[in-house]
């Protein structure tokens, strides 16, 4: 629960969105909050800073809602 | 001169890179511009990968200085052209719309020097990690496909936090926007609409004329309803362009109408009817010159402005 919590506080402080609530694991970055690529872009890059990781484009085209980025912090960090 | 890191990493004299431009860049362009002591660029744009397989064949045979693939990564051949300029062992690649981040280790592995064009800086810092060469960093004044921030407010902003050098684009074409990119802490430039109106680029003597022709408000801007910009001289297709955005008729129906239109202007010479992409710096541009003589005039004329701003100083 806490990497979905810190990963929304990352999405809510970079695309400015004022009601956490309105971002479930099921939320899409770029269909559902009206984000581009390069809003896309910001987020990865401060979620590899919070979490001292490294998120290839290659997996990160894969990631469909939150939940699968929670997921795979999850496994990188395990 | 002007001697940089550009110079260096890309192994040319001048620190002048000619934009990808789909349509306009081929191999006589980029030739033209290599052998001036710049870096010529073919456009693999939309293109097939044997037309683009083609053009660098062409391109070797006639010039032994270095030179760069444009690699649009919206292209359904993508990943073909990728393939090619590795078998090719193509000495620079320029990528745009989009991330080539996926591409990287593919380019490194085969020596390919890796220069995307970025539009901000969280990008630029991204592609930096994953071992771009350098950036090109282009700003909105640019013609065809564009981002939001200009040239003067983004290249410090990515000068500032990336180590690897940056080529400034968007709105340049003689001495005093080189020394200007200069000053903001580039250490190239890269110009377009200014190598469209150069004796050897093959687009239609019509297209090179309107650019002649333009005055500083005739470069504008269709398709932002579409969140795909384009920056384009003002013309009957632009006009009824962006009066149906204007009308919000859906984006299929004006992606469909907008096809093909490049083109059209670019080999047809259709003027009225055709997408002539340029920039806002279209105004400033006002003859048909070699590529020798535009990159010569640059140098020439930067040297005598950074003497200019010499001469502003005070004291001493």
């Amino acid at each position: 629960m806490e990497i979905f919590e810190t990963i929304r506080g990352i999405i809510c402080e970079q695309l400015e969105i004022e009601d956490e609530e309105t971002i479930t694991m099921e939320t899409s970055i770029m269909d559902d909050l009206e984000a581009d690529s390069l809003d896309a872009v910001e987020v990865m890059m401060d979620i590899e800073d919070e979490f001292d990781i490294e998120i290839p484009d290659e997996d990160a085209e894969e990631f469909k809602n939150i939940a699968d980025i929670v997921k795979y912090i999850e496994e990188k960090i395990a | 001169m002007f001697n940089t890191k550009i110079c260096d990493i890309l192994d040319i004299e001048c620190p002048i890179i000619q934009g990808g431009m789909a349509w306009v860049a081929t191999h006589e362009l980029a030739q033209a511009v290599s052998n001036a002591g710049g870096l010529g660029v073919i456009a693999a744009g939309a293109a097939p990968v044997e037309v683009v397989r083609d053009e660098i064949k062409k391109l070797k045979k006639n010039t032994d200085k270095p030179f760069g693939v444009n690699i649009m990564l919206m292209s359904p051949f993508a990943e073909d052209i990728v393939e090619l300029v590795c078998e090719e062992k193509v000495p620079v690649v320029t990528t745009g719309a989009g991330n080539p981040g996926k591409y990287m280790d593919k380019f490194k592995s085969n020596g390919i020097k890796v220069v995307p064009i970025v539009p901000s800086v969280a990008l630029a810092k991204r592609l930096e990690r994953q071992g771009a060469d350098a950036l090109i960093v282009e700003g909105t004044e640019a013609g065809g496909h564009i981002g939001e921030l200009t040239t003067m407010s983004l290249v410090p902003q990515v000068v500032d936090v990336v180590d690897i050098p940056v080529i400034a684009a968007g709105g340049i074409a003689d001495g005093r926007g080189f020394l200007a990119a200069l000053s903001l802490g580039a250490e190239g430039i890269q110009m377009g609409t200014r190598f469209v109106c150069s004796t050897e680029c093959i687009a239609h003597d019509n297209y090179k004329r309107k650019i002649v022709k333009a005055k500083d408000r005739d470069a504008i801007v269709t398709g932002r309803s579409t969140g795909y910009p384009v920056r384009v001289i003002k013309n009957r297709f632009s006009k009824e362009y962006i009066k149906l955005e204007k009308e919000e008729v859906p984006f299929e129906e004006l992606e469909e109408l907008g096809a093909g239109r490049l083109r059209l202007a670019v080999k047809e010479g259709d003027i009225d009817n055709g997408s002539l992409m340029a920039g806002q710096i279209s105004g400033m541009i006002k003859d048909i010159k070699s590529c020798e003589e535009i990159i010569n005039d640059i140098i020439k004329d930067a040297e005598k402005e950074l003497n200019k701003l010499y001469s502003f100083k005070r004291g001493e």
